[in-house]
């Protein structure tokens, strides 16, 4: 059963003139209990996906979609007050910059605290409810793997170290017991250890809440252990996505394919001295997306079909789009359907 | 391997004309600009195109009405002043100082300012943290003021005045340039250049001094219109420009007396300092709304 | 918390005491015979001369001569007036109050009115409501304030004779001075017609009130709105829209405290141009304030009167931005560190 259901979500970004397509018909599915990844490098689009799904968009942005669902019901189409009690109750996001996303001009305990829904606080005198929103906020600090809370909760945010900020941002997320959990590359850029700190408190989660979890983030290989699926994105258009398994053992779309082969361990027989393996030409920036796949002026495969957009086409739960898939030699035109 | 490109060259443009791109895309920008560069015609030609000499007093046309009224003439397209003074002349001329003295005092007071600036950049420690503390503390004192306080101390005068705005003006440009310059040495790339040996005076001129010239013109902008503020008061409080030049600020105080029989020399000089300052704020504000946008993408 | 508050103590201690020797160095830089400056009577022999040095105790050494003048300062006794021959603090403690209401009630309109239409557009920016607001305050500030003053005066004086053109009240009403703000000296004052007393004080405040307070509200709603399009786009309203507060919350609990944090010290250097807006004004309107009374003594040449106008209106000034930046560094909790205060 979807939780989270997009479907051909398009991403506009006015920039002076003209209208920059950010996102092109991204679709995904989000199933309860399931870790699913979203990996694609910086400037994919994969922030412009989580905004979306927030729905706290700049002026500049619109959003076209034919459906944003969470548990079958629309996000788009209801109401400001309705959108927002889901994602007080039911979504939460961690994001990138732990410390910019705190509030710099408040306390620590404070955030933590307006973060628990007026729902879990038993009626009672005022100071009563005070106490009870300071225990659970230090209870969620434990639960998150914080021991000393006492010397944070007074502290304000530029003065913790950017692997507490991430926890607490981590505990504030949870503050709602929330069904679905995203994180928008919240490893980035952080010490191994903290890293695989959060992300085995993130698995946990999964397990003992059967929270669901959305995991985006930059890095294929750090995905693959935790994710049971994964969504590969590339300047705004996805990919590739299926099981985690199977994409890693036969990626289809030559992106996937460079991905996994810009990792030297991957690579079993690398003689020395050889140069690594790496796509040509860098990503396009928003102002020069090329037409059709994007990946078109990089590929290695591109042929003139390539400037019109390839329709997105299914083998089993592996989904691709790429008119001239790898490992299929005998798919010639863009036009035909594979039936496997 | 394909033969041929299927896809369009990507196009980025200089630094210099992203910044006219970004700027072109704002109107308003683009207006004032327009018509700054009227002044700036007028600052250069504004004596060829006077009607009349601005000092010349025609006893037989006093105070007329400008052209657009029922009883003015065309002759005199602003009317004439008490003493019978063609205004339209008066008010080129009056640009003409008011504008080219501004721009003057900016022009000296940003050399002296951005060399200080850079100096005190450079050089750190105990030097460098004296001049900032005492510019710090003088920065907070409106140029308007410290102008008055030197026009007591000097006397009163154009060039007295113009010392004092000068003067006025320059810790300004002296708190950017050090600012800048603070933190681009900071920077990687400095540092990059200071392992490949180069002197400080060529980090200074190959890496710092490129990336200053933009903030420098900002700056200018906006000590451009205190500048022909402040002029103007002084003229208007009788303490800049003495009767014998004509400036517009001078001029609005000679129109104090007269502003209930022809409210046209109060409205015009006054006009004309409005549209000068409009200009160069609203040029300023594209400007730097051009820089940021630049640097956002 | 007391470290800070030192800091601004000696900063404050500092700079008075560098303010406190430029003034009494200002006599030596006028232009002009010293004794004839201080004095304003010319020494006509020798001997007239020397009397004069030795009631100026200026034959003492400098260093005596200063501690004489810091003193002097402090008791209040602030030389005389070369034109008027009256006692300088008299005709202060008279001008000042006079500027602090008008430098006030600017400042409330600027505050009160500025500061909210400023949020609202920070808010709501890049629509029709946003468009004006920005078009009007770029106006506004482009203003020189001594035009907005005539163009005032000739509307709603000369032309539409509504208003009065100068002074603070008619001499009709005798109100007694004895705090020296109109307000409340007519609040205090046992006439029987305060009403309209009331009435015609306020006729006479409104334009140079409004003149003074269009300027700074104008530079207020730009900072404001910059700053609050600035906090609007910041990650931590993103992250707080995601947890789904309301607009309200968001807005006042997490915008407006961290658009106005960082623009305070602007914010607090608009006063002093404001200030200097003020004695602008109040010569157009002959309002009887400190800034009339220095510019008329500048053009009487009235040396004494000049320092010691110089000394107040930059102490004024300088009390006023580093108070205000004390009061930022309070609000600003990432600013606690910052090792020295500075103005």
């Amino acid at each position: 059963m979807a939780l989270l259901e997009i479907k051909n979500l398009s991403l506009f970004i006015k920039t002076g003139t003209d209208n920059v397509k950010a996102l092109d018909k991204i679709s995904l599915t989000l199933n309860a209990g399931e870790i699913k990844a979203l990996v694609g490098e910086s400037g994919s689009g994969k922030s412009l996906i989580v905004r979306s799904i927030i729905g706290a968009l700049p002026d500049a942005w619109s959003v076209k979609a034919d459906r944003i669902t969470y548990d079958g019901q629309d996000l788009l189409n209801m109401s400001r007050d309705q959108r927002r009690q889901i994602m007080r109750r039911d979504i939460a996001v961690v994001f990138q910059e732990p410390t910019s996303a705190l509030d710099p001009s408040v306390r620590i305990s404070s955030q933590i605290q307006e973060s628990i829904p007026d729902e879990f606080i038993d009626k009672g005198f005022f100071w009563r409810r005070i106490q009870q929103r300071r225990q659970i906020s230090i209870s969620l600090m434990h639960k998150v793997g914080i021991k000393d809370h006492m010397r944070y909760l007074d502290s304000y945010p530029h003065e913790l170290p950017p692997a507490i900020s991430q926890k607490l941002m981590i505990a504030m997320a949870l503050a709602s017991e929330p069904k679905i959990l995203i994180t928008d590359d919240s490893t980035r850029g952080m010490e191994s250890t903290t890293k695989t700190q959060i992300l085995r408190l993130l698995t946990k989660l999964n397990k003992t809440k059967n929270l669901a979890i959305l995991f985006v983030s930059h890095d294929l290989l750090a995905v693959t252990n935790m994710a049971k699926t994964v969504t590969v994105l590339y300047c705004g258009q996805t990919v590739e996505s299926g099981k985690v398994k199977s994409l890693m053992r036969k990626p289809l779309h030559p992106y996937t394919k460079a991905l996994l082969d810009s990792a030297p361990s991957f690579q079993v027989s690398l003689p020395p001295k050889s140069s690594l393996i790496a796509l040509k030409g860098t990503i396009p920036t928003l102002q020069h997306l090329p037409i059709g796949c994007r990946l078109g002026p990089r590929c290695p495969n591109a042929k003139k079909e390539c400037v019109v957009t390839p329709i997105p086409r299914k083998i089993q739960d592996h989904q691709y789009s790429c008119h001239f898939p790898l490992h299929f030699p005998h798919v010639k035109g863009p036009d035909k359907e594979v039936h496997l | 391997m394909q033969r041929f490109n299927h896809y369009q060259e990507e196009y980025y443009p200089s630094p210099l004309m992203h910044v006219w791109i970004e700027f072109r895309r704002s109107h308003i920008a683009l207006v004032g600009f327009v018509v700054l560069s009227v002044f700036i015609f007028i600052a250069l030609f504004g004596d060829l195109i006077a009607p009349f000499d601005p000092n010349l007093q025609n006893t037989n046309a006093i105070l007329l009405p400008p052209s657009w009224e029922a009883n003015g003439t065309i002759v005199h397209v602003f009317g004439t002043d008490s003493l019978g003074r063609d205004v339209f002349s008066r008010i080129l001329h009056a640009c003409q100082v008011t504008f080219g003295v501004s721009i003057l005092i900016v022009i000296i007071a940003a050399g002296i300012g951005v060399g200080l600036g850079v100096l005190a950049g450079l050089l750190s420690g105990l030097r460098s943290s004296v001049i900032n503390h005492l510019f710090d503390s003088i920065m907070s004192v409106p140029t308007l003021l410290i102008a008055i306080i030197i026009v007591a101390i000097l006397g009163t005068g154009l060039f007295n005045a113009m010392l004092a705005i000068t003067l006025a003006l320059i810790p300004q440009f002296v708190h950017q340039t050090r600012t800048f310059v603070k933190t681009e040495l900071q920077k990687d790339y400095v540092i990059l250049d200071k392992l490949d040996g180069a002197s400080p005076m060529r980090i200074f001129f190959n890496s710092i001094l490129p990336g200053m010239a933009e903030l420098i013109v900002v700056q200018a902008t906006l000590a451009i219109s205190i500048a022909i503020i402040d002029i103007s008061a002084l003229g208007f409080l009788n303490l800049g420009a003495t009767t014998g030049m004509t400036e517009l600020g001078q001029m609005l105080s000679q129109s104090l007396d007269v502003a209930y029989v022809s409210p046209w020399l109060v409205a015009l000089p006054g006009l004309f300092i409005f549209l000068m300052v409009f200009s160069v704020n609203v040029v300023g504000e594209g400007l730097r709304s051009a820089l940021r946008n630049r640097l956002k993408l | 918390m007391l470290k800070t508050s030192f800091r601004y103590l000696n900063l404050l201690f500092f700079t008075l005491l560098i303010l406190l020797t430029f003034s009494f160095f200002l006599p030596y830089l006028f232009p002009g015979d010293l004794v004839t400056n201080m004095s304003g009577i010319t020494p006509a022999s020798e001997q007239q001369r020397d009397a004069l040095e030795r009631a100026l105790k200026l034959d003492q050494s400098i260093a005596q001569q200063f501690k004489l003048y810091v003193e002097n300062i402090y008791l209040g006794d602030w030389g005389v007036s070369t034109t008027t021959n009256t006692s300088i603090f008299s005709e202060v403690t008279e001008v000042l109050p006079a500027t602090l209401e008008l430098v006030f009630y600017a400042l409330i309109i600027a505050i009160f009115i500025g500061i909210p239409i400023g949020i609202i557009a920070g808010l709501k920016h890049h629509n029709i409501l946003d468009f004006t607001t920005v078009s009007f305050s770029i106006a506004a500030y482009s203003f020189p304030v001594f035009w907005l003053a005539m163009i005032f005066i000739t509307v709603f004086c000369l032309q539409l004779g509504w208003l009065p053109t100068s002074g603070r009240i008619d001499l009709l009403y005798d109100i007694p001075t004895v705090s020296g703000f109109i307000m409340i000296d007519i609040a205090l004052s046992d006439v029987d017609y305060k009403s309209q007393a009331y009435q015609n004080a306020i006729s006479h405040m409104v334009l140079p009130t409004l003149s003074v307070a269009i300027i700074t509200m104008a530079l207020f709603i730009r900072f404001v709105r910059r700053s609050m399009m600035d906090v609007m786009s910041k990650e931590y309203i993103v992250a707080a829209k995601s947890r789904g507060f309301s607009s309200a919350q968001i807005v006042f609990k997490h915008g407006i405290k961290n658009a106005l944090i960082p623009i305070l010290p602007i914010l607090a250097l608009q006063v002093s141009t404001l200030i200097t807006n003020v004695m602008i004004v109040e010569t157009v309107f002959a309002w009887p304030g400190i800034g009339k009374w220095l510019i008329e003594s500048i053009y009487q040449r009235d040396y004494p009167a000049i320092r010691i106008g110089m000394l107040i209106v930059s102490v004024l000034v300088l009390v006023m931005t580093i108070s205000t930046e004390f009061l930022t560094r309070l609000l600003d909790p990432a600013r606690e560190n910052v090792e020295h205060a500075t103005v």
